[in-house]
């Protein structure tokens, strides 16, 4: 295989990777770990004139926690960085484990959490859980840069808000109120998979009642979505088995699945309504696992 | 194995073990000759259509194309490895049949060359209507594949062998059940390559390949060259599976460009154009019609099957007689109808896989058995002991059976996976599943009609007597040949495995072999290994006879060491004392072996196929997990029980297990060539076309019985296959065993579980 | 920033120095090569092998800055300035590795084609965590496939490093 020609730009800092993209426009791709986009291109789906590597933006590469702002991402924070990351493993276990179920260690360590957000397959890992922890992301461009919730990046498959002159450069988990969170994925093998449905939750368990819950599901629809309607029917609701249940029942309807060669729309919906049911039996008993 | 022995049945390390651990090895992607051109194949991005016009004017004017051929500039003749149905031409001429049929190719001076000129060939196509659903095929008015062959049947079997109506009409009960195998693909890790260099009027070749033998004879024949001016190399070949067993585009196309630019070239397959090359496993659709008596006992068989053999014939006829005539091994029956049809479809073309046309069927009787001992109300374990072939006899079909201890390996499973107490005694949610194998241990005939031998080899001893050379042509492809046939050698000279080195499978260098297929090297390469050893032997002993004074009978020679059988005490001498000995006196010490097959086989129609001098038995047992809601299947566990005969080395033995195991595994749950209603490949990566990874694989037990084949060298037979055979059936037991739901078409994906269990939960299907 | 070369196609080459193995290597690329190319087709390091081409497989796999990546997926303009290890400098002398020295001795080792990248990826859990447990083992080659040996001899030779790997030596090597 092979990659078309291109010319090649690695700037040394986000303000002239900002104009680089500005400069070039639709003709230029951004290069952050690659895993993605040099697939695209050696499958002929893709062939941008111009690669902007991010490669020399250091400040992009670490995981902080920043206090009365929560936990840092560097968008060029590696899937592995976050694996590794004790912030996250502390706080927040389960997005090292969304990290971790990932591709594979090789691909981990090449791979970055802005890319996998930025190429925005409906299947990526990270968005779901992401989303239920109420993440935002931070987008620079050369008039400036703007906040906004992750869940309102995506517009379609491999599509998103992001201008041609913008760049993804964190991610934010704020501070919560949930008490427990979970990512379930799952894949038809344990390695090397694409999720055939992602589920993430977030609940916020108050004795007995659940006073908040966030369920957001990836590959069961366009881009990923919230299970809105489940997650209202918990609200304010006693934690029982049965309510899970009904719970996942109503986010699989909510869900908007395709037919694939992995796994059929119906197939998909009652995988969602049983996995909704098990990340949040998880994530209430074990917290934010 | 006994203890007598000094080389064989021991672990001796790997012999190119080093050379592999360090990066050194060879492969022929990793081939360079100066002044080498690299090549590389246009195809067709329809699964059926007719060539209106080729130019390739814009690609040559590219910098850096040095050639650019099609149909014109190659021969017309058709070629195969299949000679009863040679159907393939290097490059299409009037039409394509698949997508990724052959139709142009590019020499340049780098790869990244190749592919910007093989975009900038313009190929005018009139796209024809498709074949694409082997049940289709044989429709009034449907697409014709080749007009050769009308209805597109490539391969039609009718075998009756005793008197199935009568014993159906006798069977206290009959059952009839329809399964459905898949299209699976080899993927061996390296992908293939192969550099052609055609200088004056010799053409050689270093390729990827499991036989230098076929190559040859196929290459010299398309290019009407003496087979002694077609030299085929095999360097490291990063596994085979089937997949390398004939000559494909690389070989032809890039003879032509070798012969065309005057320079080396190698030509490649990138891992999606493999998958268009395929040749793996035939998706075939199986009817199995059983009778038995009230203890289960078998007493008549019906098979009638239709496989999807895509577009070219490849081994496809041999493939379909082995469907059907492989069946009749494990369990003993007198009365059996099988019926086979292998149609043509615009698909690629299906081949030799692991365990060659065996699993699939396999599969389907091994699951159509667990559904007649549960309508009788028999324990699976028991209805296959009941119906287990027993040594010395001889299949409906002719095959002759020596040593067999399938009934030994039933009960060895049984006892080490704790069979008897698990059965109905597991949680639901886990289940445990038997099924059982046999395999060929080398087929007693060659693929085109020769009498040649099967194996042959020489030994040349240095000169002083400190090294002996193995020349064999038998193929090390990964399964570890060379390193056991050097232990052979040695063990039959009265030598070291240490001092061995080996010079394989290069039709220039070493003597004739037909290669790594049908799991015939231990059996056929080392018996001609042995005879060379033996030779060596002789005429060692001979002279040391001459040097100690005593009577050659009385002397021997172990690990090097010439020794008096009668007097312990007396003085010894070294294998390399002899050696030199001989060679100042005599010249050069030189040991020849070659193994003819005795005449096997009945005289019906394709009583050839599936013949061998001895057949490999097992029995497997494993267990799975089934989540209950998701269909998830976890393979937790599988003991397999070998009757392999005698054993050279039993870590690659047992490597061959793991490997069949391996194998049978992925195609049982995760692996299928998937394709689109245009007759693409939708997953042609390994990405999407799932082989289990480290975390998928079960553990795995693998222990023998103790076994002896009289057709074999130290009575050894087959492993490298047979392991493959039962897996699947295996998997399809146990999950029937969990959750009380059969699958009835392969792979066993979660989803299949899953929506058989909503099924039977609806109470829409009766099992 | 590498040195760039617009040759007379107008196509741009760029002088990059990578370490392998402990050696700098200076060589000119076009922003479209990939590592593995470079490794391969440039230094003769053909121990690293191409299988799939698209990270699926692992055959690729080497060391970049003592972390294991798929060589395939990586061009070399970004790895300009990095350090890279091979399975040729996986031994630090003529000796082999006690990684493949177990490989070799537990039977890991069938047709050899992902073997390098198995040791590599090997190496790198061995390195990081002397004494990985199965699942550890399996979870850390995942990303390398082998399509002979099932995993089981492989997973037996890495454990058995482990086994033989004694604390004092891991301490005194850090």
């Amino acid at each position: 295989m092979y990659l078309p020609d291109f010319d090649y730009y690695a700037p040394d800092s986000l303000a002239e990777t900002c104009e680089a993209l500005e400069r070039f426009g639709a003709k230029a791709k951004v290069l952050s770990g690659g895993t993605d986009i040099i697939i695209k291109m050696k499958s002929g789906l893709l062939s941008p004139e111009v690669l902007i590597s991010l490669k020399k933006l250091e400040d992009l590469k670490k995981i902080d926690y920043v206090s009365k702002k929560g936990v840092v991402i560097g968008a060029l924070s590696t899937h592995n960085d976050l694996v590794n990351s004790k912030i996250l493993n502390d706080r927040y276990l389960s997005v090292s484990e969304a990290a971790h179920n990932m591709a594979s260690n090789q691909i981990r360590n090449i791979g970055t959490v802005g890319g996998n957000l930025c190429n925005a397959v409906p299947s990526a890992d990270l968005p779901p859980i992401l989303i239920a922890l109420g993440a935002t992301i931070k987008l620079v461009g050369t008039k400036g840069e703007r906040v906004m919730l992750l869940e309102d990046l995506f517009t379609g498959p491999m599509k998103t808000v992001i201008a041609e002159n913008e760049i993804l450069t964190e991610i934010v988990i704020p501070d919560q109120s949930s008490t427990g969170s979970n990512y379930i994925k799952f894949g038809l093998r344990r390695s090397g998979a694409l999720a055939v449905v992602g589920i993430a939750v977030a609940v916020t368990v108050n004795g007995g009642t659940i006073t908040e819950a966030k369920i957001a599901i990836g590959a069961a629809a366009p881009t990923p979505i919230r299970a809105r309607e489940a997650e209202k029917f918990l609200q304010g609701k006693t934690i029982s088995d049965d309510l899970l249940a009904e719970a996942g029942v109503i986010a699989s309807g909510e869900s908007k699945p395709i037919s694939d060669i992995r796994g059929s729309a119906e197939y998909r919906r009652d995988l969602i309504r049983v996995l909704t049911r098990r990340a949040l039996y998880k994530a209430i008993n074990e917290g934010h696992v | 194995m006994s203890k007598d022995y000094a080389v064989i049945g021991k672990n001796v390390p790997k012999i190119d073990g080093r050379e592999k651990a360090t990066g050194a090895a060879k492969y022929a992607g990793d081939l360079k000759f100066p002044n080498m051109l690299f090549g590389k194949i246009l195809t067709s991005p329809h699964a059926h259509a007719k060539i209106l016009s080729i130019d390739t004017s814009e690609a040559e004017k590219l910098p850096g194309v040095k050639a650019v051929i099609t149909h014109k500039d190659v021969p017309a003749l058709k070629y195969g490895i299949s000679p009863a149905r040679w159907d393939e031409n290097i490059f299409c001429i009037d039409k394509v049949r698949f997508v990724g049929d052959k139709v142009a190719a590019v020499a340049c001076i780098d790869e990244e060359t190749c592919y910007k000129a093989l975009k900038l060939i313009k190929v005018e196509y009139e796209v024809l209507p498709a074949v694409l659903d082997a049940l289709h095929a044989m429709d009034e008015g449907a697409p014709q594949v080749h007009d050769e062959y009308p209805r597109n049947i490539n391969t039609e079997i009718h075998q009756n062998f005793g008197d199935l109506d009568k014993a159906m009409a006798e069977a206290h009960y009959i059952r009839k059940d329809y399964f459905v195998g898949q299209r699976t693909y080899q993927s061996p890790i390296e992908p293939h390559s192969a550099v052609s260099i055609w200088k004056d009027n010799k053409l050689t070749i270093y390729s990827s390949t499991q036989s230098p033998h076929y190559f040859q004879y196929y290459i010299a024949r398309e290019f009407g060259l003496k087979m002694g001016d077609v030299r085929i190399i095999k360097p490291f070949v990063g596994g085979g599976f089937g997949g390398k067993l004939e000559p494909t585009g690389l070989e032809f196309a890039g003879s032509v460009l070798a012969k065309l630019t005057g320079r080396p070239v190698r030509t490649f397959y990138d891992r999606h154009e493999m998958f268009a090359h395929n040749r793996g496993r035939h998706k075939v659709y199986m009817e199995l019609t059983t009778g038995v008596d009230k203890e289960g006992k078998i007493l008549g068989v019906h098979a009638n099957f239709v496989s999807d053999g895509g577009a070219y014939t490849s081994l496809g006829v041999a493939t379909s007689y082995y469907a059907g005539g492989l069946l009749t091994l494990t369990y003993e029956f007198e009365n059996y109808k099988f019926d086979m049809i292998r149609v043509y479809t615009n698909l690629p073309a299906c081949g030799a896989q692991r365990g060659h046309g065996a699993p699939q069927p396999k599969y389907a009787f091994e699951s159509h058995l667990d559904n007649i001992a549960k309508d009788l109300g028999i324990d699976p374990l028991e209805i296959r002991l009941r119906n287990a072939r027993q040594p010395n006899t001889v299949t409906i079909n002719d095959f002759g059976i020596n040593s067999c201890e399938l009934t030994a390996c039933l009960e060895k499973a049984a006892d080490i996976s704790g069979w008897r107490e698990k059965k109905g005694n597991l949680p639901k949610g886990r289940g445990i599943g038997i099924a059982t194998g046999s395999f060929v241990s080398g087929a007693g005939y060659p693929i085109y009609r020769n009498d040649l031998p099967q194996s042959a080899a020489m030994i040349k001893v240095h000169e002083d007597g400190t090294a002996a050379t193995l020349y064999t042509g038998a193929v090390d492809i990964g399964q570890g040949s060379d390193t056991a046939l050097c232990q052979m050698a040695a063990e039959a000279m009265g030598y070291r495995y240490e001092n061995m080195k080996i010079i394989a499978a290069d039709t220039e260098t070493t003597p004739h072999d037909f290669g790594a297929y049908s799991s015939r090297q231990t059996l056929m390469s080392g018996s001609a290994c042995k005879q060379a050893g033996e030779e060596i032997k002789k005429q060692i002993l001979d002279i040391a006879s001459t040097i100690m004074s005593l009577p050659p009978d009385d002397l021997d020679c172990r690990l090097g060491i010439i020794f008096s059988k009668s007097r312990p005490t007396a003085k010894t001498i070294t294998f390399e004392e002899a050696a030199r000995r001989f060679f100042v006196l005599r010249g050069p010490l030189l040991g020849r072996g070659v193994y003819h097959v005795p005449r096997l086989g009945g005289t019906f129609k394709g009583a050839a196929v599936a013949t061998s001098p001895a057949y490999s038995f097992c029995a497997q047992i494993s267990e799975v997990q089934i989540d209950e809601e998701t269909g998830e299947v976890d393979v937790c566990e599988v003991w397999d029980v070998h009757d392999c005969g005698q054993v050279i080395n039993p870590m690659q033995l047992h490597g061959q297990v793991h490997g069949a195991l391996y194998m049978g595994v992925g195609e049982a749950i995760w692996e299928e060539v998937l394709f689109d209603d245009q007759g693409k490949i939708q997953n042609p990566n390994l990405g999407g076309y799932m082989l289990p990874t480290a975390l998928d694989m079960p553990i795995v037990h693998s222990e023998l019985v103790e076994s002896y084949e009289p057709a074999g060298p130290w009575g050894v037979k087959e492993v490298g296959e047979g392991a493959t055979n039962p897996t699947m059936g295996c998997f399809n037991n146990a999950i029937y065993d969990a959750m009380g739901v059969r699958i009835d078409s392969l792979p066993l994906t979660y989803e299949k579980v899953w929506r058989a269990m909503k099924e039977k939960r609806e109470g829409k299907k009766e099992v | 920033m590498s040195q760039v070369i617009t040759d007379k196609h107008g196509i741009q080459h760029y002088m990059i120095t990578i370490n392998v193995n402990g050696d700098d290597y200076t060589r000119v690329v076009k922003a479209n090569t990939l590592l593995v190319n470079v490794l391969r087709d440039e230094l003769d390091l053909t121990g690293t092998k191409k299988g799939c081409e698209l990270g699926d497989c692992g055959s690729c796999t080497i060391l970049l800055e003592n972390k294991p990546v798929d060589s395939c997926m990586i061009l070399a303009i970004e790895a300009d300035g990095k350090e890279i290890t091979t399975i040729e400098g996986i031994a630090e002398s003529s000796e082999l590795d006690k990684v493949q020295e177990a490989f070799i001795n537990n039977g890991a080792i069938q047709c050899g084609y992902c073997t390098p990248g198995m040791i590599i990826s090997a190496k790198a859990l061995l390195t990081r965590n002397p004494h990985p447990n199965e699942k550890e083992v399996r979870e850390a080659i995942a990303g390398n496939l082998c399509r002979c040996t099932g995993f089981v001899n492989i997973v037996k030779a890495v454990l058995k490093v482990s086994e033989e790997t004694n604390d004092k030596e891991v301490i005194s090597n850090e």
